[in-house]
């Protein structure tokens, strides 16, 4: 047998087959869903975002529980339980919490740490970068509102006195409600946190900057709209967090609560609109940003 | 003579009322070239407009064949580059990002994990690439960035400064290096002030001040070519009019005069002429036109 030790591979070009563009996207959003989620990162980077989902997946298992407790007892105790706005209310506060401290590590260390030199050397542009951590981003933020509701709502179709398949024909309409209010959470606060984590450095400062701006436009916005003076009521596009429930509200038909937009008088499809537009001039303002920086 | 890999003509770039590039005509020739430079000479941001990065105000580069403003993609896919400022994820480890590093570039991931760990292996830091990258050594950090400059297997590759902020065991180690690559047939541009480094590891030379270009061409046979400098108790005009009678070429500063392009018995002429002048001389040796001379002379003139 031979003693030989290799001491020096030397350096061998790249000969293979290249994935081109689509594979360097795909190579973006799977980092990004890393990053959102602390994989191939320390521990302690982990605990926030793994913690929050537990507490999302055992608020669902909870909501289950009770529909199946208080069902075997009297269905009308099942009816009255809370059911589907509830949970969502419940769920937008963790998820709230979850993409204020994750979202900003999606872009904010790339930029602080200065490794944007390094990957936009690379065969990128600036669209295909802000395009797959936008990808990341959609795809973990909808998974985070998505995947317990309709947990929730299977869980509810295996408990339905009129059968699985059943509950789940005539309860279609449940699956678009849902879409709609989580694309409503996801894209006003992915607005904002966007153009947040475009300028401050540190994930802790730019989540508490998106829950301070959440909280104070919320405060604003209730207590300006209702003032006397003239065009007061537009205060409450201030109430970022407003729209989105006020949306939910409306898309559920229901009335958990009482939003700035909707005492200034304002529809609904309002409050829709502003959060398209929120969204819309947050990317825009994330790609002017990273054109220059790029 | 080869296609020059990089082809710059009339490039002139401003950042609003400051000209950073001027008028710059240029060829890089294939292998290891020296881009030399005062802080502040433009060539960081020469590298960057090579790049495609930050686009030109007038003028126009090709790299390797492709027309940077028309085809910054194409040639981004063809060329590897290593920033001067820090550019290191540290919550990430060594094989995680070079591999990453190398995806960017459109190399499948399974291919992609093997690369990076090749590649760290090349620039010495097999047993760490499983390390953090916020535990690393300055050192370490560079070779890491090194690493993920090559890792796709580019055709040229762009270093700024990579020598910046290392020991003189680390500068050697990261010399040894970028040599190395040139070995490798990968064509690379290092941009360093240091001129030393620049001499030890390049094949050619470009020279920037202000934004202009002041040299590009060839190093070697140039920092080497033989001058004698003799220095003289009196009499130095004599001696350096009698050497320059006999054919020597001669300059004369004070008591010291650089006989330069000698001849092989220009040693014994210097002492003849010496003995038949009965003039004394303090000392006598070979010395070397150095790129830190060259570059001193030309960015004065």
């Amino acid at each position: 047998m031979s003693d030989a030790v290799i001491y020096d591979r030397g350096y061998r070009s790249y000969e293979g087959e290249l994935a081109g563009r689509s594979g360097v996207r795909k190579a973006i959003v799977k980092d990004g869903i890393r990053r959102i989620l602390g994989l191939r990162r320390k521990a302690r980077r982990k605990i926030l975002p793994w913690g929050l989902l537990g507490i999302g997946v055992l608020m669902a298992g909870i909501f289950i529980g009770l529909q199946f407790v208080a069902g075997s007892i009297s269905a009308a105790i099942a009816e009255g339980l809370p059911s589907y706005p509830q949970l969502f209310d419940v769920y937008s506060r963790i998820s709230l919490l979850f993409l204020a401290v994750t979202v900003p590590e999606l872009i904010g260390p790339d930029r602080s740490q200065g490794v944007i030199s390094v990957y936009f050397s690379r065969p990128m542009s600036v669209l295909d970068y802000l395009g797959g951590k936008l990808v990341a981003y959609l795809l973990m933020a909808s998974s985070i509102y998505l995947i317990p509701q309709f947990a929730f709502h299977l869980g509810r179709a295996a408990l339905s006195d009129d059968g699985f398949l059943s509950y789940l024909g005539s309860n279609l309409d449940i699956l678009w409600k849902i879409l709609a209010a989580t694309l409503a959470f996801v894209l006003v606060h992915g607005g904002l946190l966007a153009v947040i984590s475009a300028y401050v450095d540190r994930t802790a400062f730019a989540a508490a900057t998106f829950l301070g701006i959440l909280i104070a436009g919320g405060a604003i916005a209730g207590t300006v709209a209702e003032a006397a003076f003239t065009g007061a009521r537009y205060f409450s596009f201030l109430a970022f967090d407003g729209h989105a429930r006020y949306v939910r509200d409306w898309v559920f038909d229901v009335d958990l609560d009482q939003y700035a937009p909707e005492t200034a008088g304002f529809s609904p499809w309002v409050s829709a609109l502003s959060i398209v537009v929120i969204a819309l001039v947050g990317a825009l303002w994330v790609y002017r940003r990273y054109r220059r920086l790029a | 003579m080869s296609e020059p890999v990089v082809s710059v003509r009339g490039l002139t770039h401003r950042f609003g009322d400051v000209v950073a590039l001027t008028d710059l005509d240029l060829d890089v020739p294939a292998g290891v070239t020296g881009l030399v430079g005062a802080n502040g000479a433009g060539k960081t941001t020469l590298l960057r407009v090579l790049l495609g990065l930050v686009h030109a105000s007038a003028g126009s580069a090709t790299v390797m064949g492709y027309e940077v403003s028309a085809d910054p993609i194409a040639v981004r896919s063809l060329v590897g580059y290593m920033p001067e400022g820090s550019c290191i994820p540290k919550d990430q480890t060594a094989a995680d990002f070079v591999s990453f590093a190398a995806e960017l570039a459109g190399v499948p991931p399974k291919d992609a994990r093997r690369r990076a760990s090749e590649t760290l292996f090349l620039v010495g830091l097999e047993e760490e690439r499983f390390r953090y990258l916020g535990d690393f050594s300055t050192g370490m950090q560079q070779r890491v960035k090194l690493a993920q400059s090559i890792v796709h297997g580019p055709r040229l590759v762009l270093l700024d400064e990579p020598a910046a902020g290392l020991d003189p065991a680390g500068r050697a180690q990261m010399l040894s290096l970028i040599r190395r690559l040139g070995g490798f047939g990968i064509n690379v541009i290092v941009s360093s002030h240091v001129l030393t480094d620049i001499e030890d590891t390049c094949d050619s030379v470009v020279m920037l001040a202000a934004g202009r270009l002041i040299r590009a061409g060839a190093l070697s046979g140039r920092s080497l070519a033989p001058t004698i400098s003799v220095e003289v108790i009196e009499r130095g005009r004599d001696l350096a009019d009698h050497l320059a009678s006999r054919g020597f070429e001669v300059s004369l500063a004070e008591h010291t005069l650089l006989v330069t392009d000698p001849s092989d018995d220009a040693f014994d002429a210097i002492r003849d002429a010496a003995v038949e002048l009965s003039t004394g001389i303090l000392r006598l040796g070979r010395s070397a036109v150095t790129l830190e001379d060259e570059f001193l002379a030309s960015a004065d003139s």
